[in-house]
């Protein structure tokens, strides 16, 4: 019935008690109710009109459209990035970053259309030398690993094709573990690959999107690095962004802007306005040419150690997969009742790594007699990688690797930077 | 003439969008940094308003305290509509007689001016077309809107707009009037009826700035004018009339500006260089600092920036407040020229590089930005240029006294577009019902209870409904005190002292209750409630503290027998020379002496006995 009026017409529709009103159909509300219409009045307001099933209605003359000028307000340079000749290249992905209010659905729906983003981000045309380069149009929960593989495809490229630097505008909600999976598919980098979200979406006049992006660019530029990185607010405040490596961060928030933390040390600098501050310790850009250093294998699992998780369950979980990152407790322990899987497992050949959902701090399997057995049951302890860290980078030493120590060793060797060796108290505080 | 009301009504209880009090508080646990811009809505435009106010590029910190969580803050998405709120906003419009949606969908109004975080406010149509009766007239109702309230300004510094958190989100029923009020003082009453009828849903915030209204003023010949958040009820009629005389002002300065066919030149040319040795401190001082001095044109104006018309309306004032929307402290113009150290010279050096004659004007922009000097000197040509069409559609912003100042355009529908992270609400036939069966009591209805079971005065009954006392009257009364007297210390003493000494001064409930027992177990009499009520509001802790510090205190009845034939005692002459006419100076002179402290009416008894005891004793003719 709903389906019978002519959207984006203005009509005169007469509600179940004979009310009469007059609005422009738009498309319900995705928690609308049944029957209801919803309908845009002049006011601007939307409201949800119940109507019978012989709904009556006439249509109307459009409205005369006022155009308003308003080319004043649009801020042109606030966050603009001076132009000295160095391109950067924007990938987007979708996640809200690049989203919008979707009116058809109600939802926020990502946008890759050049066009679009440019809307979004005015800033950006005249930050002279930015490139948007659409690579997919989705939310960060549909990013599987198989993507991190296209997006490092397309990071190559751009450098090949003479960007200085690359900005990936992605989700946030995994924007951790494709950074974490770029930090090692990605190699010998000649400038820095920098990932940026945005906790509100760009349609809002307080969205973080638009000072993420501009801090992003303004790092992208940066000579000094040559590693992934991400920058996102570094407070709740506007106005300052930190600098965080690529597989030490995790979004450690639902909603806030400042939710992504690097864990078990500091990041690796801030932004202020455009001047990036870095630590001495970065990973300085390689002659290159950067290459990708695939392929992946997602036959890789992450399993999160509860209490009253049955042997049975957690062996079905690892059927079929060659690697598992077990997310242990404390120092990297799991109920004493899985050390029989975890035997055979290795025996068949399945690599069983540990890490600890404590998240900050290290493992060690030689404090109780719970890890020594794990490890003599053949468990690999990753010392203080984030499982989600661990977890990439098990699905990229799978793809490197056949033979199960192979995958041990790479596991084992720091390949992005991504083992904290000594792990100091500001951290932790 | 054309009135339309906004009234906008806090309601008590939690907000709006989460879990936070509604209690305004003085503790700030930190505060937070941030700038909004304009946005692209739905139809892909940004709405002139949005725009105009992002142009002015300030930041804004937000304080933070106990009445705010990261909702408020941006930083959490706002939880489902409060439903208590929605039952209130439902309710009031049931008593208009208005249409409800059947669904609520909550929006999303840009508003950038920083009052909101998130650069909007969430706001729901909940019922249209009703109407609202004052005095033998119907008024329309176009409106009933559940919406959030701002963030409250607690100051502006070097481009920074504070604002503290616990304002924001606190639940405001809007109701709108129709065009249809004719006068100032129709104006009033409207809104007065609004208000008692909000009231009337017992779910209301009080005290100053819980209920503001914004006003919607056209002349013949004119556009619409909205003078927004005026919390003064009493001066609505005053806006209403200083807004029409600066309308009918603006009429006759278009007719003026036609009739010399002025105009103004499009091009803002830069003096900043011809203005660096003037005597003039603002302009020569921003010249030293490297600022920008900018002229614009106003071909034949000259004459018609000053006062020299008369009234308190003048164009230059309207040009000033333009350039400073802009960010700019203020301008000069010609008109008040030569003086504050131009000279005659130093004006017809400027005239002659703008190209100017005698029939002409000019007005200067100075800003230490060029950026910020060119927009301020576009808005004043902009203003200058809307004058030769008569009245521009603004917003302008109250002032003391009845006068309003020029805030910004009015927005657009365009501001308009959907609060996604919030489910609509439907408003189902059994939630309606329910509220139905218990829809509070009119204002009218409660007047007549008022006056049947209290005995209270139409006057009084009057004053209780629609000076917003009425939830207290009731309660105090409940405690056993007497109507009438709760009703006068409601409706007179205590505004009585508030307007003397203490603006605000509002004595909570449990104050009011203490104060009247003490009155009623003789500690002082009614006439001395005043002077306790004022130790209130200079700061006593408690009433007890209060009527020991007024000097009230009670008066025995022996005391005041003593008193009395003390006095008679010292007059005998008088007694004897005017018999019972020496009680009105007696009188006047016993008062002194014990107002306050024993009822008036027992204290006259006592002396017209002591009198008519003296005059026996002195064996002069019975009374």
């Amino acid at each position: 019935m709903l389906r019978s009026l002519p959207m984006g017409e203005r009509i005169e529709v007469t509600d179940t008690n004979g009310c009469r009103w007059t609005g422009t159909v738009i498309p319900p509300h995705e928690l609308s109710g049944d029957r209801v219409l919803s309908l845009k009045l002049a006011s601007g307001y939307n409201v949800g009109i119940r109507i019978g099933s012989q709904v009556e209605y006439r249509r109307l003359a459009p409205s005369p459209t006022r155009r308003v000028e308003a080319q004043e307000g649009l801020p042109p340079s606030a966050t603009t990035v001076p132009d000295d000749g160095r391109t950067v290249d924007l990938l987007t992905t979708g996640g809200t970053i690049a989203s919008r209010v979707d009116y058809e659905t109600g939802g926020v729906r990502p946008v890759s259309d050049e066009k679009e983003i440019l809307e979004f981000y005015p800033e950006l045309k005249e930050s002279g030398g930015v490139r948007v380069v659409p690579v997919l149009d989705r939310l960060s929960e549909n990013i599987a690993p198989s993507d991190w593989l296209l997006l490092a495809d397309k990071v190559v490229a751009s450098f090949a094709r003479g960007a200085s630097g690359v900005v990936i505008a992605h989700g946030t909600d995994t924007l951790g573990f494709t950074a974490a999976g770029l930090s090692f598919l990605l190699a010998d980098l000649p400038g820095p690959v920098v990932l940026v979200g945005a906790q509100r979406s760009p349609d809002r006049p307080s969205s973080d999107g638009p000072s993420n992006i501009a801090a992003a660019v303004a790092v992208a530029r940066d000579r000094r690095l040559g590693e992934v990185v991400v920058v996102m607010h570094e407070t709740v405040s506007d106005g300052r962004f930190s600098v965080h490596r690529g597989c030490w961060v995790r979004k450690m928030h639902a909603s806030r802007r400042d939710a992504f933390e690097s864990l078990n040390g500091p990041p690796l600098g801030t932004v202020e306005g455009t001047s990036v501050h870095l630590l001495p310790d970065v990973r300085p850009p390689a002659r290159g040419p950067p290459r990708v250093d695939g392929p992946i294998d997602e036959r890789a699992g992450l399993l999160w150690f509860y209490p009253g998780l049955s042997p049975q369950k957690a062996a079905q979980f690892v059927d079929g997969l060659r690697g598992v990152v077990l997310a242990g407790t404390g120092l990297g322990h799991v109920s004493s009742v899985h050390t029989d899987w975890i035997r055979a497992a290795t025996k068949q050949g399945v690599v069983v790594a540990m890490t600890t959902q404590c998240l900050s701090g290290t493992v060690d399997p030689y404090v109780y007699a719970t890890g020594r057995d794990l490890l003599r049951s053949g468990v690999l302890y990753l010392d203080d990688l984030l499982p989600e860290t661990a977890y990439a980078k098990m699905a990229w030493a799978l793809g490197r690797a056949r033979a199960p120590e192979e995958v041990r060793r790479l596991l084992s060797e720091d390949r992005a930077g991504e083992f904290h060796h000594r792990r100091r108290p500001e951290a932790t505080a | 003439m054309k009135v339309g009301l906004e009234v906008h009504q806090q309601l008590a209880g939690a907000k709006l969008h989460c879990g936070c009090p509604t209690e305004l508080s003085e503790t700030v646990e930190g505060s937070i940094l941030r700038r909004l811009r304009p946005s692209v809505g739905e139809e892909h435009v940004v709405d002139a308003a949005a725009a105009f106010q992002a142009a002015r590029r300030l930041t804004y910190r937000y304080e933070l305290g106990p009445s705010n969580c990261l909702v408020e803050m941006d930083e959490e998405p706002p939880r489902p509509l409060n439903e208590e709120a929605l039952d209130a906003a439902l309710s009031v419009a049931l008593l208009l007689g208005c249409r409800l949606v059947d669904e609520i969908e909550i929006m999303r109004k840009i508003v950038v001016d920083g009052s909101n975080t998130s650069g909007f406010q969430r706001t729901a149509l909940v019922a249209v077309d009703g109407t609202v009766e004052v005095a033998g007239r119907r008024h329309a109702i176009l409106s009933v809107c559940l919406e959030e309230d701002a963030a409250r300004k607690v100051g502006e510094r070097d481009g920074e707009l504070v604002y503290r958190l616990d304002r924001l989100g606190i639940p405001l029923i809007e109701i709108a009037t129709g065009p249809d009020i004719a006068s100032g003082a129709e104006a009033k009453e409207v809104a007065q009826e609004i208000g008692a009828l909000l009231r009337a849903t017992r779910k209301v915030r009080r005290g100053i700035g819980t209920i503001r209204e914004d006003l919607n003023v056209s002349t013949e010949g004119g556009r619409r004018i909205e003078i927004k958040g005026v919390q003064e009820l009493r001066l609505i009629d005053s806006y209403v009339e200083k807004e029409v005389a600066r309308q009918e002002f603006l009429l006759g300065l278009r007719a003026e500006l036609q009739q010399r066919a002025a105009r103004v030149p499009s091009d803002v040319a830069n003096v900043t260089d011809e203005v660096a040795g003037v005597g003039h401190s603002l302009l020569s001082g921003t010249v030293r600092r490297g600022g920008i001095v900018l002229a614009v044109s106003l071909v034949g104006f000259a004459g018609l920036l000053g006062s020299k018309s008369g009234g308190e309306e003048r164009l230059g004032r309207e040009l000033a407040d333009h350039a400073r929307s802009a960010g700019v402290g203020g301008i000069v113009h010609s008109d008040e020229l030569p003086g504050h150290g131009i000279t005659e010279e130093d004006v017809a050096r400027l005239k002659a590089r703008l190209g100017l004659g005698a029939s002409d004007a000019f007005a200067l922009v100075a800003d230490s930005s060029s950026d910020r000097g060119m927009r301020a000197a576009l808005r004043v040509a902009a203003r200058a240029e809307a004058a030769l069409e008569g009245i521009p559609e603004e917003t302008r912003d109250p002032l003391p006294a009845g006068r309003t100042r020029y805030s910004r355009p009015i927005p657009g529908r365009y501001r308009m577009y959907p609060e996604t992270d919030v489910p609509p609400v439907p408003v189902t036939v059994e939630r309606i019902a329910r509220l139905r069966a218990t829809l509070p009591e009119r204002p009218g209805a409660t007047r007549h209870r008022l006056e049947g079971e209290h005995g209270l005065s139409p006057e009084l009954s009057r004053q209780l409904v629609y000076g917003g006392e009425l939830d207290r009257f009731e309660e105090l009364v409940g405690r056993a005190h007497s109507a009438v007297r709760v009703a006068r210390l409601l409706t007179q003493e205590v505004p009585e002292v508030a307007a003397a000494m203490a603006p605000g001064f509002d004595p909570p409930l449990g104050s009011l209750d203490e104060l009247l027992t003490a009155e009623e177990r003789g500690q002082f009499a009614k006439e001395g409630a005043s002077r306790v009520l004022a130790e209130l509001a200079r700061g006593a802790p408690n009433i007890e503290v209060a009527v020991a510090a007024s000097g009230l205190k009670g008066l025995g009845r022996e005391e005041l027998v003593q008193i009395v034939e003390r006095l008679v005692g010292e007059h005998v002459d008088l007694v004897r020379a005017r018999g019972g006419e020496a009680f009105s100076p007696l009188m006047g002179d016993l008062m002194k002496e014990v107002r306050g402290r024993r009822d008036g009416a027992e204290v006259a008894a006592a002396l017209r006995e002591a009198i008519r005891a003296k005059q026996e004793q002195l064996g002069g003719p019975p009374p």
